[in-house]
């Protein structure tokens, strides 16, 4: 069997890796993500926008991790996305449940009637 | 009879100590195991009678038990008497500290050191429980319940502590029994801890004894630290100590360490403290707030001689020492006389009593300086007995008189029905407290004054104890004729609403407010029942009994004189004396051991013999000299506070007092002593401790407070941090992050990305 | 190693980001919001042009082109959606965030990833979130249509946060973009040798019958580990008839078109195979999440009367000013 034909194949199985100055691109819109998650977590005082912040900053978790597994090679990187799609999930059901519950005590979705912490 | 032991021949007038040697290492045998039954049944009624104050009792059951436990163990203690063949044993019990450091061990089993001197004080011991547990059961009466059961708790434990006290085999033993009747005494002298007085004379019974505990501590500190042991047996035969005797023996205490010399003077602070003597006396008065059941048992009979016992016990150490004795004998002859002048002058007779205790334990402890252990021994017996009986009398009218102790509102009750046998026990205990002649008393302290007037050095001990007892005579039978001679007449105690007129179905017919000054007609004496009158009908024969015990009981062979004499040198506290009579008459029959030249530890022999009394032998002369005293002392209180009295109150006696000015008051308010104590004792030791108490305050707490305040403040800056707010964490969380990433990032950097 | 792009530049980006979200959060002044859009804009303009220019520069390293679109799309949307005031609105922009990264994930060839995110994400997780807005939120009332809550109106600490942020985000770029370029892309051959399909003897078979290549009598060789004989290298099966015991090797010019592990074959054999343990736990976890919702929400919070009624007034105070002053006269 020639070469070629083999490559060819394993083009067909496994395409070629990232080369690492477009895995940057990737990983730059996936921090760039992350950040504004972040940035939205700590300044929106709306109980839910702060859990979908989360869930921002979890998307931009998987994104690095589709662009990483497509670098190596492998599968794992996409295996760990399921993974980071069943915790936001189980984080959602737990979230919004707790936001209801919350938003029962004080007819209010602001964290900001939640201080009883406070030193 | 019983034979010299180890110690006896050694202590013995005997120049020769060749047998010193062979008997000195003798092995102590190990007695049978019923012995531990005399410890143990007290004990016992005491776990009892807790039981029976948990369970609720409400019978006189406590009582029952206490008697027949303290009665069995009196009863074993004759069956050890019986059976005791003259050579001490060990009963073991169990093994409680066995310390072993390098070469030296210390030793202190739970055994029993069983010897003639420990039979003869468990004998009144186990006996006066008995009767008095008898009397108590009676006399408590009106506290049945949870109190009685709480009264006869501490009354088993009070029996078991006396009882490892006096059997114990070490210094370890004797001190768990010693602070075991002081927290006995504690517990019975407060029994009636509502009252302020009780609470407060507990306290200070407590607290004085605790002085003289730390002597004791400390003295059996200095034994194991010198003699490396702490078991009687071991000691008392060990070499060091019997050179130390027998250097002592000719005068020379130079050959004697100072620290050997110091044991006795802290052994003597605690038996200063646990006997009521000067200056420590002063708990003794007090503690007669306690039940009379427990003044009688206690603090007359027994456990107040535990000073005198533990002398007694360690008697070769304290003759190894050349000023514990005279100490002794003097601090003795302090005590007797400031108590009889201070008794003198009370009016409570349960007072007067408590003084004539300390009176009288002066006088054994002057006995025991002035070397007649046999004599002080003696006096412990023939005073527990005659004291008792008279506390218990006191008791009795106390029990009978709703409280009444006050000798100017009781008078005749010779002539109140029901009352005879109380009389008859005062009588003779009144006699023999005065020493009136052919009485026990008479002899035992007769004994005392003897040989005091015959060891060279003590004659002015010897003049002074005769005075105390005229003075002794003269207020002995100032309560007797006050009380109960003359015409009748009593006032009720403050006890009168309590119980009295219930016990005669008498209820509602007095008003408590009449005290003042009705008569028979309102207020009933309560008569003593058969317990009461039983226990003094046996004591008062016991009190004539111990007479019987100054003729018999001595033997040739260990040239004693009479039991008390046999018991005592038979043991640890044997000691001849090689002055006077004694002597004398031994060395007529026995020259061989008993020379009369010779050199004693108190003097010159020879000068001893040189001092005869108004022309005549000492002891011969003592029996007419302190009988004479004594009736001079009973007419002398039969002139002043009988001849021709009327009423209760008033007597011949209250002008001539008048005469002698503030003496009278004086000694009424027991020469101030409590007050001097505050003032030179108490109140600098209070102001010293509000002093350290502010320093603590202002300067430890300050510091404390101080290094507690650092951190608040500090809290108090970054406080506003901890905002509650959900989102500042956040903030917080990922500046950290962001730092965090700045910090390893700069570093990487530095370091190179390789 | 340089950076893959100026720091100058990158930093530059950071700076015109957090500027641009500082001002574009909610808050009292409208203004400001249409002045952060455009820094946003500008920003994400800036960084698409800087890295498209660099990428070019490079021969090969030039990636997909839907992927500045992608991109672009995803981090306005994810802008808009911390900056927008109303919940559901961001949860919309949130969905089009979702969905321009699953736009990437099939640029970097991850199909079912792809497909399951856009199903499971905007279709399950923010359909329920869109309910729970709903059921949390008063609608507005016709006389305020543009009201909007105290609580999405202004934002929390806004400057300080975008601050933090893009510091987080300049240093994080700084380090990947520094590090990213010693990390050697593995070679193929390697893998290709690691095919899955030495795995997956059963779905070999199946194939090669639906080809007819294979009689009912054969079956695949396997190797003592249990894998197949098949040379992926070279092209070659390995097939033995149980019946005779004799094998015979089909070549490479027998191999079937169709005989490829395409990207769900891989994604579902590491995951059975490498993570069973790890699935387990998930599937606990998401027990768990759905015991703990249903507790949660099950739970009925007594309010006191008074407390509910003074609530109830502040609410409709604060709703609507006008209504105090109106007397309730109780006209029916």
């Amino acid at each position: 069997m020639d070469m070629t034909h083999s490559v060819q194949l394993a083009q067909l199985a496994f395409p070629d890796a990232v080369p690492s100055i477009t895995m940057a691109h990737y990983l730059f819109v996936s921090a760039a993500m992350f950040v504004m998650g972040l940035i939205g977590f700590m300044t929106r005082k709306n109980m839910i926008i702060m859990f979908l912040c989360t869930e921002l900053m979890f998307q931009a978790a998987g994104l690095a991790l589709i662009a990483f597994g497509r670098h190596h090679l492998g599968a794992d990187g996409q295996t760990f996305v399921i993974f980071v799609l069943c915790v936001a999930a189980a984080e959602a059901a737990m979230a919004l449940a707790l936001v209801v519950l919350l938003f029962r005590y004080r007819e209010t979705l602001s964290s900001q009637a939640w201080k009883e912490l406070n030193g | 009879m019983i034979n010299t032991t180890l110690l006896s021949n050694l202590l013995a007038f005997a120049p020769d100590t060749h047998a010193a040697a062979d008997h000195a290492v003798t092995e102590i045998g190990s007695g049978p195991k019923w012995i531990l039954l005399i410890v143990g049944l007290p004990l016992l009624s005491s776990i009892l009678s807790l039981v029976y104050a948990i369970i609720g009792n409400k019978t006189k059951l406590p009582a029952w038990t206490t008697v027949a436990a303290a009665g069995t163990a009196f009863l074993c203690t004759v069956a050890m008497y019986m059976s005791f063949d003259g050579t001490p044993y060990t009963v073991h019990a169990f093994d409680w500290i066995q310390v072993h450091f390098g070469e030296k061990s210390m030793i202190a089993n739970f055994s029993f050191y069983i010897d003639t001197l420990t039979i003869y004080w468990m004998l009144f011991v186990t006996g006066l429980a008995t009767c008095i547990a008898l009397y108590a059961s009676e006399y408590m009466s009106h506290d049945v319940g949870t109190s009685y059961c709480r009264f006869f708790g501490a009354f088993g434990l009070f029996v078991f502590s006396m009882a490892c006290l006096v059997m114990g085999d070490n210094f370890l033993m004797l001190y768990l029994g010693w602070e075991g009747v002081g927290l006995c005494s504690y517990l019975l002298i407060g029994y009636f801890y509502k009252k302020p007085e009780a609470v407060a004379a507990a306290k200070k019974a407590f607290i004085v004894n605790r002085i003289g505990d730390l002597g004791l501590a400390l003295g059996i500190y200095l034994i194991f630290v010198h003699f490396g042991t702490l078991e009687y047996a071991v000691l008392f035969s060990d070499p060091t100590l019997l050179s130390y005797v027998e250097s002592a023996k000719t005068g020379d205490f130079s050959a004697i360490p100072t620290i050997a010399q110091w044991i006795p003077l802290l052994l003597m602070i605690g038996a200063f403290g646990k006997s009521a003597q000067f200056p420590l006396y002063v708990w003794l008065p007090d503690a007669m707030e306690g039940p009379t059941p427990v003044s009688a048992l206690i603090h007359a009979a027994t456990m107040v001689t535990a000073g005198v016992y533990l002398i007694a016990r360690t008697y070769p150490l304290f003759l190894a020492s050349e000023s514990a004795l005279p100490i002794v004998a003097w601090i003795g002859t302090i005590t007797a006389l400031l108590a009889a002048t201070i008794g003198m002058a009370q009016f409570d007779i349960k007072r007067i009593m408590a003084y004539s205790t300390v009176s009288q334990l002066g006088y054994m402890f002057a006995g025991l300086g002035v070397l007649t252990p046999t004599g002080g021994a003696y006096h412990v017996l023939t005073h527990a007995f005659f004291k008792a009986l008279l506390f218990l009398c006191c008791g009795a009218v106390m029990h009978g008189f709703a409280g009444q102790l006050d000798l100017r509102k009781l008078s005749g009750l010779r002539k109140v029905k029901g009352w005879g046998i109380v009389f008859v026990g005062m009588l003779f205990g009144c006699l023999n407290l005065a020493g009136f002649p052919l009485t026990a008393g008479y002899f035992s302290k007769d004994t005392i004054l003897a040989e005091a007037f015959v060891t060279p050095g003590y004659s002015m001990i010897g003049w002074i104890l005769l005075i105390t007892a005229g003075l002794t005579a003269y207020y002995t039978f100032r309560v007797f004729f006050r009380v109960f001679m003359g015409p009748v007449e009593y006032h009720p105690g403050d006890e009168l609403h309590d119980h009295d007129h219930d016990d005669h179905g008498e209820e509602a017919h007095h008003d408590t407010n009449e005290h003042g000054d009705h008569h028979s007609d309102h207020f009933h004496p309560h008569a003593p029942g058969w317990a009461i009158n039983t226990v003094l009908v046996i004591l008062t024969a016991c009190s004539i009994a111990a007479t019987g015990l100054y003729f018999v009981g001595g033997d040739k062979d260990a040239h004693t004189k009479h039991y008390a004499d046999t018991m005592v040198s038979a043991s640890t506290a044997s000691y001849h004396s090689n002055y006077g009579k004694h002597a004398f008459e031994y060395y007529e029959k026995d020259p061989e051991h008993y020379p009369v030249a010779g050199v004693g530890p108190r003097g010159n022999i020879d000068k001893a013999l040189e001092m005869p009394i108004v022309g005549g032998d000492p002891h011969k002369m003592m029996y007419y000299i302190s009988g004479v005293i004594g009736v001079i002392g009973i007419a002398l209180a039969w002139f002043l506070h009988l001849f021709g009295r009327t009423n209760a109150a008033e007597c011949k006696m209250d002008p001539i007092a008048r005469m002698f000015g503030p003496i009278p008051k004086l000694a009424e308010n027991k020469w101030y002593v409590d007050e001097i104590y505050w003032a030179i004792l108490v109140s600098p030791l209070r102001i010293g401790s509000h002093i350290l108490h502010w320093i603590d305050k202002l300067l430890v707490d300050g510091l404390v407070n101080l290094f507690g305040l650092l951190p608040r403040i500090f809290a108090w800056i970054i406080r506003p941090s901890q905002s509650g707010v959900l989102q500042g964490y956040a903030v917080s969380m990922a500046g950290g992050v962001a730092i965090l990433l700045l910090v390893v990032f700069v570093m990487v950097m530095q370091g190179g990305l390789s | 190693m340089d950076t893959i792009i100026s720091p100058i530049a990158l930093y530059l980006i950071c700076v015109l980001g957090a500027v641009g979200i500082g001002a574009a959060l909610p808050r009292r002044n409208k203004a400001s919001e249409i002045v952060g859009g455009l820094l946003i804009a500008a920003s994400v303009g800036f960084g698409t042009l800087v890295l498209a220019l660099r990428a070019s520069e490079i021969e090969g390293g030039l990636p997909n082109f839907f992927f500045y679109p992608f991109a672009i799309l995803a981090l306005g949307a994810s802008a808009r959606m911390i900056t927008h005031p109303r919940p559901v609105y961001s949860a919309l922009y949130f969905i089009l965030t979702i969905i321009a990264s699953c736009g990437m994930y099939l640029l970097l060839s991850a199909e079912f990833m792809a497909f399951a995110l856009v199903i499971i994400y905007a279709g399950a997780i923010l359909i329920t979130y869109l309910f729970v807005i709903m059921l949390a939120t008063q609608a507005p009332s016709s006389a305020s249509e543009e009201f909007i809550d105290e609580t999405d109106a202004v934002s929390r600490e806004p400057i300080l946060a975008a601050g933090i942020g893009f510091v987080l985000l300049a240093i994080l770029t700084t380090a990947m973009f520094r590090g990213i370029g010693d990390l050697p892309a593995p070679p193929d051959e390697t893998l290709a040798q690691e095919s899955v399909l030495v795995n997956l003897p059963r779905k070999v078979e199946r194939l090669l019958e639906r080809e007819g290549l294979i009689t009912n009598t054969e079956r695949l060789v396997r190797n003592e580990d249990g894998t197949a004989a098949i040379d992926v290298v070279n092209r070659t099966i390995t097939l033995e008839n149980t019946d005779l015991g004799t094998t015979r090797t089909l070549e490479a010019d027998q191999w079937p078109e169709t005989l490829t592990a395409g990207n769900l074959d891989r994604l579902g054999y590491n995951l059975m195979h490498d993570h069973p343990m790890t699935i387990e736990i998930a599937g606990i976890i998401l027990l768990m999440a759905m015991l703990g919702a249903t507790v949660l929400a099950r739970k009925h919070i007594e309010l006191e009367d008074d407390l509910k009624a003074a609530q109830a007034r502040k609410l409709g105070e604060s709703m609507n000013p006008e209504m105090k002053s109106v007397p309730e006269t109780g006209n029916a």
